[in-house]
Protein backbone atom coordinates (compact mmCIF):
# COMPACT_ATOMS: atom_id res chain seq x y z
CA UNK A 1 0.00 0.00 0.00
CA UNK A 2 1.53 3.79 -0.67
CA UNK A 3 1.41 5.46 2.04
CA UNK A 4 2.71 9.23 1.34
CA UNK A 5 2.66 11.34 4.40
CA UNK A 6 -0.95 13.14 4.31
CA UNK A 7 -1.78 16.06 5.86
CA UNK A 8 -4.54 18.87 5.72
CA UNK A 9 -3.53 22.61 6.37
CA UNK A 10 -6.51 25.34 7.85
CA UNK A 11 -7.27 26.37 4.34
CA UNK A 12 -7.93 23.19 3.38
CA UNK A 13 -10.02 22.09 6.48
CA UNK A 14 -12.07 25.30 5.98
CA UNK A 15 -12.96 24.45 2.50
CA UNK A 16 -13.88 20.51 3.46
CA UNK A 17 -16.45 22.28 6.28
CA UNK A 18 -17.75 24.59 3.50
CA UNK A 19 -18.49 21.70 1.26
CA UNK A 20 -19.69 19.18 4.27
CA UNK A 21 -21.88 22.39 4.87
CA UNK A 22 -23.84 22.29 1.39
CA UNK A 23 -24.28 19.13 1.46
CA UNK A 24 -25.37 17.81 5.06
CA UNK A 25 -27.74 21.22 3.99
CA UNK A 26 -29.13 18.83 1.27
CA UNK A 27 -29.51 16.23 3.32
CA UNK A 28 -31.01 17.84 5.96
CA UNK A 29 -33.44 19.49 3.35
CA UNK A 30 -34.23 15.32 2.11
CA UNK A 31 -34.64 14.61 5.77
CA UNK A 32 -36.98 17.91 7.09
CA UNK A 33 -39.22 16.86 4.11
CA UNK A 34 -39.53 13.29 4.72
CA UNK A 35 -40.24 13.82 8.22
CA UNK A 36 -42.31 17.52 8.16
CA UNK A 37 -39.52 18.66 10.87
CA UNK A 38 -36.96 20.95 11.08
CA UNK A 39 -33.24 19.66 11.34
CA UNK A 40 -30.83 21.21 13.35
CA UNK A 41 -27.71 21.73 11.58
CA UNK A 42 -24.47 21.94 13.57
CA UNK A 43 -21.19 22.59 11.95
CA UNK A 44 -19.13 19.72 10.48
CA UNK A 45 -16.14 18.77 12.32
CA UNK A 46 -13.19 17.66 9.94
CA UNK A 47 -10.14 15.96 10.96
CA UNK A 48 -7.45 13.43 10.15
CA UNK A 49 -6.98 11.09 12.71
CA UNK A 50 -5.41 7.80 13.46
CA UNK A 51 -7.60 5.21 12.42
CA UNK A 52 -7.39 3.77 16.11
CA UNK A 53 -8.38 7.24 17.85
CA UNK A 54 -11.64 6.95 15.68
CA UNK A 55 -13.88 6.02 18.49
CA UNK A 56 -12.36 9.07 21.03
CA UNK A 57 -13.04 11.45 17.75
CA UNK A 58 -17.18 10.79 18.04
CA UNK A 59 -19.06 12.38 19.73
CA UNK A 60 -21.11 11.59 22.59
CA UNK A 61 -19.09 8.36 22.08
CA UNK A 62 -17.88 7.99 25.37
CA UNK A 63 -21.98 8.00 26.79
CA UNK A 64 -23.64 4.76 27.14
CA UNK A 65 -26.59 5.23 25.69
CA UNK A 66 -27.29 2.66 23.06
CA UNK A 67 -27.20 2.63 18.92
CA UNK A 68 -28.17 1.50 15.98
CA UNK A 69 -25.43 1.44 13.05
CA UNK A 70 -25.29 1.67 9.29
CA UNK A 71 -22.56 1.31 6.89
CA UNK A 72 -22.40 2.06 3.73
CA UNK A 73 -19.56 2.21 0.89
CA UNK A 74 -18.87 4.39 -1.45
CA UNK A 75 -15.97 4.77 -4.68
CA UNK A 76 -15.29 7.02 -7.37
CA UNK A 77 -12.27 8.40 -9.47
CA UNK A 78 -9.77 7.00 -6.79
CA UNK A 79 -11.68 8.02 -4.10
CA UNK A 80 -13.28 5.76 -1.54
CA UNK A 81 -14.48 5.96 1.77
CA UNK A 82 -17.42 4.57 4.28
CA UNK A 83 -20.67 6.32 5.35
CA UNK A 84 -21.18 5.36 8.90
CA UNK A 85 -24.66 6.52 10.88
CA UNK A 86 -24.59 5.93 14.33
CA UNK A 87 -28.27 6.45 15.34
CA UNK A 88 -29.54 6.59 18.81
CA UNK A 89 -31.48 3.90 19.96
CA UNK A 90 -33.97 6.56 22.32
CA UNK A 91 -35.05 7.93 18.65
CA UNK A 92 -36.81 5.52 17.46
CA UNK A 93 -40.26 6.29 19.43
CA UNK A 94 -40.88 9.54 17.72
CA UNK A 95 -38.92 8.49 14.62
CA UNK A 96 -41.83 6.04 14.08
CA UNK A 97 -44.00 8.61 15.03
CA UNK A 98 -42.74 11.36 11.86
CA UNK A 99 -42.77 8.60 9.49
CA UNK A 100 -46.62 7.48 10.04
CA UNK A 101 -45.09 3.43 10.93
CA UNK A 102 -47.91 1.69 12.58
CA UNK A 103 -46.36 -1.46 12.66
CA UNK A 104 -44.78 -3.14 15.94
CA UNK A 105 -41.69 -1.25 17.29
CA UNK A 106 -39.51 -4.31 17.26
CA UNK A 107 -36.28 -4.79 15.92
CA UNK A 108 -37.14 -5.56 12.25
CA UNK A 109 -39.32 -2.12 12.48
CA UNK A 110 -36.55 -0.50 14.29
CA UNK A 111 -34.43 -1.73 11.19
CA UNK A 112 -37.04 -0.50 8.64
CA UNK A 113 -36.81 3.06 9.69
CA UNK A 114 -33.25 2.93 10.63
CA UNK A 115 -32.88 2.06 6.38
CA UNK A 116 -34.68 5.09 5.52
CA UNK A 117 -33.15 7.35 7.71
CA UNK A 118 -29.66 6.02 6.53
CA UNK A 119 -30.72 5.79 2.55
CA UNK A 120 -31.80 9.77 3.08
CA UNK A 121 -28.80 11.21 4.94
CA UNK A 122 -26.25 8.98 3.43
CA UNK A 123 -27.35 9.26 -0.30
CA UNK A 124 -27.86 12.90 -0.23
CA UNK A 125 -24.99 13.80 1.71
CA UNK A 126 -21.99 11.46 -0.72
CA UNK A 127 -23.90 12.59 -3.73
CA UNK A 128 -23.86 16.44 -2.48
CA UNK A 129 -20.02 15.88 -1.79
CA UNK A 130 -19.46 14.11 -4.94
CA UNK A 131 -21.23 17.01 -7.14
CA UNK A 132 -19.59 19.68 -5.60
CA UNK A 133 -16.47 17.88 -6.00
CA UNK A 134 -16.49 16.67 -9.71
CA UNK A 135 -16.77 13.53 -8.61
CA UNK A 136 -19.26 10.62 -9.08
CA UNK A 137 -19.29 8.25 -6.25
CA UNK A 138 -20.88 4.97 -6.79
CA UNK A 139 -22.51 3.50 -3.53
CA UNK A 140 -21.92 -0.22 -2.06
CA UNK A 141 -25.48 -1.62 -0.29
CA UNK A 142 -25.85 -0.70 3.00
CA UNK A 143 -24.72 -2.88 5.76
CA UNK A 144 -26.36 -2.75 9.17
CA UNK A 145 -23.35 -3.32 11.53
CA UNK A 146 -25.63 -3.80 15.20
CA UNK A 147 -28.52 -2.79 16.88
CA UNK A 148 -28.70 -1.86 20.43
CA UNK A 149 -24.89 -2.11 20.73
CA UNK A 150 -22.55 0.69 21.92
CA UNK A 151 -20.36 3.48 19.61
CA UNK A 152 -17.46 1.47 20.98
CA UNK A 153 -18.63 -2.28 19.70
CA UNK A 154 -19.07 -0.15 16.56
CA UNK A 155 -15.48 1.33 15.83
CA UNK A 156 -13.50 -0.44 18.15
CA UNK A 157 -13.13 -3.66 16.07
CA UNK A 158 -9.17 -2.82 15.63
CA UNK A 159 -7.83 -4.54 12.51
CA UNK A 160 -7.61 -1.47 10.67
CA UNK A 161 -6.37 -1.54 6.96
CA UNK A 162 -5.65 2.34 7.20
CA UNK A 163 -3.89 4.06 9.68
CA UNK A 164 -4.93 7.91 8.93
CA UNK A 165 -8.63 8.51 8.02
CA UNK A 166 -10.11 12.02 7.57
CA UNK A 167 -12.90 12.14 9.56
CA UNK A 168 -16.02 13.84 8.70
CA UNK A 169 -18.78 14.03 11.44
CA UNK A 170 -21.82 15.36 11.35
CA UNK A 171 -24.51 15.32 14.32
CA UNK A 172 -27.90 15.67 13.13
CA UNK A 173 -30.39 16.72 15.69
CA UNK A 174 -34.33 17.57 15.09
CA UNK A 175 -35.85 20.36 16.58
CA UNK A 176 -38.99 19.79 19.45
CA UNK A 177 -38.52 16.03 18.85
CA UNK A 178 -35.59 13.30 20.19
CA UNK A 179 -33.87 12.22 17.24
CA UNK A 180 -30.37 12.42 17.30
CA UNK A 181 -27.68 10.76 15.14
CA UNK A 182 -24.06 10.82 14.27
CA UNK A 183 -22.90 11.01 9.94
CA UNK A 184 -19.42 9.72 9.92
CA UNK A 185 -17.49 9.95 6.43
CA UNK A 186 -14.52 8.21 6.67
CA UNK A 187 -12.28 8.52 3.72
CA UNK A 188 -9.02 5.95 3.37
CA UNK A 189 -5.80 7.43 3.77
CA UNK A 190 -4.83 6.61 -0.26
CA UNK A 191 -7.85 9.03 -1.32
CA UNK A 192 -7.03 11.80 1.16
CA UNK A 193 -4.07 13.39 -1.15
CA UNK A 194 -6.25 12.98 -4.20
CA UNK A 195 -9.44 14.72 -2.47
CA UNK A 196 -6.99 17.54 -1.02
CA UNK A 197 -5.87 18.00 -5.00
CA UNK A 198 -9.50 18.89 -5.96
CA UNK A 199 -9.79 20.28 -2.60
CA UNK A 200 -6.25 23.09 -3.75
CA UNK A 201 -7.62 23.73 -7.12
CA UNK A 202 -11.29 24.97 -5.56
CA UNK A 203 -8.96 26.89 -3.02
CA UNK A 204 -7.06 28.57 -6.08
CA UNK B 1 -18.55 34.45 -0.84
CA UNK B 2 -16.10 37.54 -1.11
CA UNK B 3 -14.96 35.87 -4.78
CA UNK B 4 -19.25 35.71 -5.56
CA UNK B 5 -19.50 39.61 -5.25
CA UNK B 6 -19.27 41.68 -8.48
CA UNK B 7 -16.37 42.79 -8.76
CA UNK B 8 -17.31 46.22 -10.24
CA UNK B 9 -18.49 46.42 -7.28
CA UNK B 10 -16.94 49.25 -4.97
CA UNK B 11 -16.84 48.46 -1.27
CA UNK B 12 -14.65 47.45 1.27
CA UNK B 13 -15.14 44.14 2.92
CA UNK B 14 -15.12 42.87 6.41
CA UNK B 15 -14.82 39.65 7.92
CA UNK B 16 -16.69 37.72 10.43
CA UNK B 17 -15.20 34.62 11.91
CA UNK B 18 -18.25 33.81 13.73
CA UNK B 19 -21.46 35.48 14.66
CA UNK B 20 -19.84 37.55 17.57
CA UNK B 21 -17.28 39.03 15.97
CA UNK B 22 -19.72 39.98 12.81
CA UNK B 23 -21.94 41.47 15.37
CA UNK B 24 -18.61 43.72 16.53
CA UNK B 25 -18.37 45.11 13.01
CA UNK B 26 -21.60 46.24 12.85
CA UNK B 27 -21.92 47.95 15.85
CA UNK B 28 -19.07 49.41 14.54
CA UNK B 29 -21.09 50.73 11.89
CA UNK B 30 -19.21 48.69 9.26
CA UNK B 31 -21.50 45.86 8.31
CA UNK B 32 -24.55 48.23 5.90
CA UNK B 33 -25.34 45.08 3.85
CA UNK B 34 -23.89 41.80 5.56
CA UNK B 35 -24.02 38.74 4.13
CA UNK B 36 -24.88 36.16 7.27
CA UNK B 37 -24.35 32.58 7.29
CA UNK B 38 -25.70 30.37 9.57
CA UNK B 39 -23.80 27.82 10.56
CA UNK B 40 -21.11 29.67 12.89
CA UNK B 41 -19.24 29.33 16.48
CA UNK B 42 -20.09 31.00 19.08
CA UNK B 43 -23.14 32.99 17.48
CA UNK B 44 -24.95 31.06 15.04
CA UNK B 45 -26.87 33.38 12.20
CA UNK B 46 -30.18 33.20 13.97
CA UNK B 47 -28.44 34.61 16.78
CA UNK B 48 -26.89 37.14 15.01
CA UNK B 49 -30.29 38.45 13.28
CA UNK B 50 -32.15 38.29 16.88
CA UNK B 51 -29.55 40.73 18.25
CA UNK B 52 -29.74 42.84 15.27
CA UNK B 53 -33.31 43.33 15.92
CA UNK B 54 -33.18 43.63 19.34
CA UNK B 55 -30.12 46.23 19.12
CA UNK B 56 -31.81 47.90 16.16
CA UNK B 57 -28.52 47.78 14.52
CA UNK B 58 -28.10 48.92 11.29
CA UNK B 59 -27.49 46.36 8.49
CA UNK B 60 -29.23 45.16 5.56
CA UNK B 61 -29.04 41.36 5.91
CA UNK B 62 -28.79 38.66 2.74
CA UNK B 63 -28.38 35.25 4.22
CA UNK B 64 -26.23 32.85 2.63
CA UNK B 65 -26.39 29.23 3.70
CA UNK B 66 -26.14 25.22 2.57
CA UNK B 67 -29.18 25.00 4.96
CA UNK B 68 -31.78 25.20 2.33
CA UNK B 69 -34.37 24.09 4.40
CA UNK B 70 -37.52 25.72 3.68
CA UNK B 71 -38.42 26.56 7.28
CA UNK B 72 -35.06 27.96 7.67
CA UNK B 73 -35.41 30.57 4.77
CA UNK B 74 -39.08 31.06 6.43
CA UNK B 75 -37.03 31.80 10.22
CA UNK B 76 -35.08 33.98 8.71
CA UNK B 77 -36.90 36.39 6.67
CA UNK B 78 -39.52 36.31 9.63
CA UNK B 79 -36.51 37.31 11.31
CA UNK B 80 -35.33 40.45 9.46
CA UNK B 81 -33.55 38.93 6.98
CA UNK B 82 -34.04 40.66 3.16
CA UNK B 83 -32.96 37.91 1.08
CA UNK B 84 -31.64 34.22 0.74
CA UNK B 85 -29.03 32.85 -1.07
CA UNK B 86 -28.25 29.18 -1.41
CA UNK B 87 -24.95 27.75 -1.31
CA UNK B 88 -22.69 27.08 -3.10
CA UNK B 89 -23.30 30.82 -4.12
CA UNK B 90 -24.09 31.15 -7.49
CA UNK B 91 -22.72 34.94 -8.90
CA UNK B 92 -25.04 35.71 -11.40
CA UNK B 93 -27.84 35.03 -8.03
CA UNK B 94 -25.97 37.36 -5.94
CA UNK B 95 -25.39 40.14 -8.50
CA UNK B 96 -29.25 39.82 -8.78
CA UNK B 97 -30.08 39.71 -5.63
CA UNK B 98 -27.82 43.18 -5.32
CA UNK B 99 -29.10 44.94 -7.93
CA UNK B 100 -32.99 43.73 -7.12
CA UNK B 101 -32.17 45.69 -4.04
CA UNK B 102 -30.90 48.28 -5.45
CA UNK B 103 -27.69 48.31 -2.85
CA UNK B 104 -25.36 47.92 -5.13
CA UNK B 105 -24.74 51.60 -5.24
CA UNK B 106 -22.64 50.96 -2.60
CA UNK B 107 -22.39 50.40 0.75
CA UNK B 108 -19.82 48.36 2.91
CA UNK B 109 -20.14 44.76 3.33
CA UNK B 110 -19.24 42.03 6.05
CA UNK B 111 -18.92 38.04 6.34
Amino acid sequence: MITERVSLTEDQRDCYQEIVNVAMGQAADRLARLLDAYVVLPIPQVNLIEANDLHMAIQGAEDNHAISSVCQGFIGSGIAGEALLLFNDTSFEDLATLMNYSGPLNRYGELELLMDVSSVLIGACIQGIGDQLGIHFNQGHPVVLGQHCQVADIVKSGNHQWNKTLAIEIHYTLEHVNIDCNLLLLFTEDSVAKLNNKIDYLLD
Amino acid sequence: MARALPPEWEVEVFFANDGLEGLEVIRQGNGEVVFLDLTMPNLDGYGVLETIRKEDLPAMVIVVSGDIQPDAQTRVKNMGAMAFIKKPIDAEKARAILTEYGIMAGGADDH
